[in-house]
């Protein structure tokens, strides 16, 4: 079996800055990501083709990702691109599938930097070509520079709306609208002080309003989609004013025509991992739902497993990079590679830094923080799970017989058993039974998450030199345990 | 509105190579060396990638990063592959996924799925 | 995977209480009510929740033992009733089912046990070489024989849960989950069972709780012996077809077969990781690999899917491998069915079984190799 002391799981900028530091240190490590290229969302890059003629306004984090990228090519990094982590079959050990490579490594300590996706809120028309996340919309414009339409419109909730809206208007696309359920704008003076904490984010998010401002982009904060609308494509959305409450004001709506329509609720951590390794999980609404328990060293509840970055709680691209460093650090000092002193004088930047951060995003949290029952926009048409196409209203109709839990719902409808694992309905259904019981989000019991992690091709689980199974002689015999 | 005759790349400061092309249902798409096919498919207007099984209802890339599986498509003569996760080759055969999609050439072909 | 969850109380007291919402207890309580009879059933947490809610669904009369040949056909007929005569869509299906060998051993045990079975009445056709490949073009090279029976199928147990449960609730089925039984005594006139602090009266009482059977039996004073396999089973992501019959194999252990909505079902009873005493079950990645890396040697289309997820569930069986059904020693209008091989496939026909003994005080199925009473008390 392959060896390493420290084994990380995601190649965002999580998992390069934890491996870098880690690996400087003199550790030997293993870094798997699904992706072709490192980077992982917010460091995507352009296909190695593609040539840059002069630097562009994309090219600002240049210097940032190039150190990064350094990782990949350190003597004591090992790299596996297409790789795809997808169990945890013994403590310390991570079984991968990565076509001719794929098998399983044994390491000292284990790094889960899994990072995020966007959450899931089903909407009338949500599913039309033509609706797509904001994180797939930022991946497009890293990732192959190309813009989905010529008119789009921005929704959701939270600063990645900036984002995207002032990467739209930079492509030349006409961005119709922006609307922001939270009233952001309202609540930004009350927490300048906890924002100003990160000047440098606060700085950006100036520039984006800037932009959108030149380009005579309105962004409306209270204002939500509550449908999307086309035959083959999406054609036109409705947004609607929505009060702090959460309450919508249909009579309110207006029609907006367009082809695009990028609706940004939000990020959930990827925690598929931390439910294998089964590490100890809490829930923070504010922060993507539930996360991994962590001590100040980024460490689970399960010795020897650090969780850093998105996938232990969102923070952005900021966090990432330093928790993602102090993971490194924390770990090669725990594996005897650094001193406690060096290691102590490393780390005391990187905690101030974090707890500077900690307090913005207390104040980002505030600004945007959503009307809590916003999201009920589903109707019965509604499909709600994506790759089985159920809708609220065959939930319902379950309902009406009695199937009322999320394990009774999922069984009888076949939501969440498709591609997708879970990752973009579980959450819908999560809250719909909160709502429905007047329980909060974190008491609802759902389906756990099974192996494999992600989708593993079967072709590629046979690329490992598995010994030959023994097979009993009658089949028919019991092999378990007696019941006393 | 002729849905090729228009390119929705950023050209600014790039570079993108020798372009070439593959289909999609037959018709000749551009694409460059690197790109994934929903980049390239986008790029030219087309983003209805299947209709799903059940209802026939139309998708297209969504997450963009592998994770929604809403945009696969059959390519090359295989099902359920992810356009935003697979790179563009000339001469490749991209087609709408109706449903499940075509079955691989060993299996049965009519009748059975009892 | 657990169903319907309504929640309500049980009563003080029925006619017929049956203690278990597996496919034994359902099919049990369903056919009472349809005979008109006062029905509770009970579950401890969801019906369906346990095996009949985790298993691969294979109905395959051919890996049985012959002694289960009568037990096995009465099933399968009953599984396509439920859909033709109940209204009650379980996912049945019958493509016939291929018993598959690669080795010259395994081909000599494949006509071994066909003789075997074919004495007890079983029909069957010996396949080998291009007449198997041209009926199922897409096994792999190294499967050189098999025996194909008509009669094999599947249910799908997602489907099946549901329907069973609301279609027992038409037929006047109370079912009640959240509602173990932690113990029964004899009563005046019956049994009185205990659930938490309440108490339920019945006349009759008919245990079908799968490996917790042999607990409430001992609060009767009757021992039920039970071991309980953990059972690993995969599926794939839904596919286009690869396969058009369900697949069993005579020296590995496996059971491969394509679902309507795609998906394929690799299982067979490779072993997971888990204690029924601590109620854990894992798989055991090895073995796990293993046992789909055998699907796909004898469907190596397998190899291009992906795995959506897996899982571990229990199986209990006696040590005879021969099911528990029947009155329970020493006791009047007391009965159990539990621990039978393949006890979705068989149950059904116990229900049946049950059923008819509460009714008509007998059955017309040869149930005497079956008698929880073989096993010293
Ligand atoms: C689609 C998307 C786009 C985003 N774009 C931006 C943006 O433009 N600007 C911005 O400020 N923020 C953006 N974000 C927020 C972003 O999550 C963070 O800023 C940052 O990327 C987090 O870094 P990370 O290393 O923690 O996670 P990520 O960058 O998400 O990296 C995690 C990596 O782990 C891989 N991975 C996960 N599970 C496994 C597994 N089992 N096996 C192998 N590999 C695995 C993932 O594929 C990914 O490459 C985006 C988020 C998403 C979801
Ligand atoms: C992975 C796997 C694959 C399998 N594949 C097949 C297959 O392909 N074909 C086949 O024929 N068989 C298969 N089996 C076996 C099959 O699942 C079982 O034999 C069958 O489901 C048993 O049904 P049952 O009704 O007896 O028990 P169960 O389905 O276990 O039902 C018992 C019920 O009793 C309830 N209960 C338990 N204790 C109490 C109590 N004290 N009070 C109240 N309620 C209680 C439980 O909650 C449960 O709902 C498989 C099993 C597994 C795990
Ligand atoms: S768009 Fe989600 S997987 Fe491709």
């Amino acid at each position: 079996m392959n060896q390493a002391d420290l084994a990380i799981v995601g190649a965002g900028p999580t998992g390069l800055s934890a491996a870098l530091v880690a690996a400087r240190a003199g550790l030997k490590v293993w870094v798997f990501d699904d992706n072709a290229l490192p980077g992982g969302q917010y460091f995507r890059q352009l296909p190695k083709q593609f040539r840059k003629t002069r630097k562009t306004v994309y090219d600002k984090e240049h210097g940032r990702a190039s150190e990064l990228f350094t990782a990949i090519h350190h003597p004591n990094v090992t790299y596996l691109p297409n790789a795809t982590v997808w169990e945890n079959p013994d403590p310390g050990i991570l079984a991968f599938a990565a076509g001719e490579r794929s098998g399983r490594i044994e390491a000292k300590a284990i790094l889960i930097a899994c990072g995020a996706s966007d959450r899931p809120v089903p909407f009338p028309g949500w599913t039309l070509p033509g609706v797509v996340t904001a994180g797939g919309l930022q991946n497009l414009v890293k990732g192959a520079r190309v813009v989905p339409g010529e008119r789009a419109v921005v929704a959701g909730n939270g600063p990645l709306l900036l984002v995207v809206a002032a990467n739209l208007i930079r492509a030349g696309a006409t961005v119709a609208a922006v609307a922001e359920a939270a009233p952001a704008t309202a609540r930004l003076w009350r927490n300048l002080p906890r924002l100003l904490q990160a000047p440098e984010i606060v700085k950006l998010a100036v520039n984006y309003r800037g932009l959108m401002a030149k380009a005579g982009v309105p962004y409306r904060c209270g204002e939500t989609v509550i449908e999307a609308r086309g035959t083959d494509e999406l054609e036109e959305v409705v947004l609607a004013p929505i009060d702090t409450r959460g309450r919508l004001d249909r009579t309110k709506a207006r029609t907006v025509a367009c082809d695009t329509l990028v609706a940004g609720f939000g990020l959930n951590p990827s925690i598929e991992m931390y439910r294998l390794l089964g590490c100890d999980m809490s829930y923070n609404s504010y922060r993507g739902g539930w996360m991994p328990k962590r001590s100040d060293d980024l460490e689970t509840s399960i010795p020897g497993i650090f969780a850093a970055g998105d996938g232990a709680g969102i923070g952005g691209v900021e966090f990432a990079l330093i928790e993602g460093k102090l993971a490194g650090t924390v770990i090669a000092r725990n594996l005897g590679a650094l001193d406690e002193r060096t290691a102590a004088i490393q780390a005391a930047p990187l905690r101030s830094r974090l707890e500077r951060f900690r307090k913005f995003r207390v104040g980002l949290e505030r600004v945007y923080a959503p009307p809590s029952t916003w999201t009920e926009l589903a109707t019965d048409d509604t499909i709600v799970c994506r790759c089985e196409d159920v809708s609220l209203g065959e939930i319902r109709a379950r309902e009406a017989q009695g199937f009322t839990s999320a394990f009774a719902i999922k069984g009888s409808t076949r939501m969440s058993m498709g591609r997708c694992q879970g990752r973009n309905c579980l959450p819908t259904l999560a809250a719909h039974i909160a709502a429905r019981d007047g329980i909060a989000v974190e008491q609802v019991a759902v389906p756990r998450g099974r192996p494999p992690a992600r989708l593993v091709t079967i072709g590629d689980l046979l690329q490992e030199d598995l010994p030959a199974p023994v097979f009993p002689t009658d089949p028919h015999l019991p092999r378990g345990e007696e019941v006393i | 509105m002729s849905k090729t005759d228009f390119d929705r790349r950023i050209a600014t400061g790039l570079d993108r190579g020798e372009a070439f092309t593959f289909t999609f249902d037959g018709m000749a798409v551009t694409a460059y060396p690197g790109e994934s096919v929903a980049a390239a498919l986008i790029a030219h207007g087309r983003r209805k990638f299947r209709e799903t099984l059940k209802r026939d209802m139309p998708r297209g890339l969504y997450c963009g990063m592998g994770v929604c599986w809403e945009c696969i498509m059959v390519i090359d003569g295989r099902a359920a592959v992810r356009a935003c996760m697979t790179v563009a080759e000339p001469g490749m055969k991209v087609e709408t996924q109706h449903g499940l999609g075509p079955s691989p050439n060993t299996a049965p072909t009519e009748g059975s799925a009892s | 995977m657990a169903m319907s969850d309504a929640p309500a109380e049980p009563p003080d007291r029925c006619e017929i209480a049956v203690v278990g919402g597996g496919i034994a207890g359902l099919s049990t309580a369903l056919f009472l009510a349809r005979a008109g009879r006062d029905v509770v059933l009970l579950d401890k947490g969801s019906p369906w929740g346990d095996s009949s809610g985790a298993n691969a669904g294979t109905l395959s009369l051919q890996v049985k033992r012959t002694e289960m040949f009568e037990m096995g056909s009465t099933s399968i007929g009953l599984w396509a009733a439920f859909g033709t005569e109940m209204g009650i869509d379980v996912g049945f299906h019958q493509p016939g089912g291929l018993r598959v060998a690669e080795s010259d051993e395994q081909i000599a045990f494949l006509r071994e046990y066909g003789a075997e079975q074919e004495a007890v009445g079983f029909e069957f056709e010996w396949l080998e070489g291009n007449q198997l490949h041209d009926l199922a073009p897409w096994l792999g090279p190294e499967v050189r024989a098999a025996t194909f029976c008509a009669a094999d199928g599947y249910a799908s147990p997602l489907i099946a849960g549901p329907s069973l449960i609301a279609g027992a609730r038409k037929a006047g089925v109370r079912v009640i989950s959240n509602a173990e039984v932690t113990g029964a005594r004899t009563a005046k006139g019956g049994y009185r069972l205990s659930i938490g602090r309440r108490s339920l009266e019945c006349e009759y009482l008919a245990i079908a709780a799968g490996g917790h059977s042999t607990k409430i039996a001992a609060s009767l004073g009757v021992r039920l012996p039970l071991w309980v396999d953990c059972n690993m089973l995969t599926v794939t992501e839904p596919a286009p077809r690869i396969m058009d019959k369900v697949v069993t194999h005579i020296g590995g252990i496996m059971s491969l077969k394509q679902h309507v909505n795609g998906t394929v079902l690799i299982g067979g009873g490779w072993q997971g990781r888990g204690k029924f005493s601590r109620q854990t079950r894992e798989i055991d990645p090895l073995a796990w690999v293993q046992n789909v890396g055998l699907g796909a040697r004898i469907a190596p289309d397998l190899k291009t899917l992906r795995v959506n997820r897996a899982w571990a569930g229990y199986e209990a069986v006696t040590i005879d491998a021969l099911p528990l059904l029947g009155r329970l020693p020493g006791l009047e209008n007391a009965y159990v069915a539990a621990g039978a091989r393949g006890g979705f496939h068989m149950g059904p026909g116990q229900g049946l079984v049950l059923s008819q003994l509460i009714l008509e005080g007998e059955t017309g199925l040869d149930i005497s190799r079956f008698d929880p009473a073989r096993f010293p008390q």
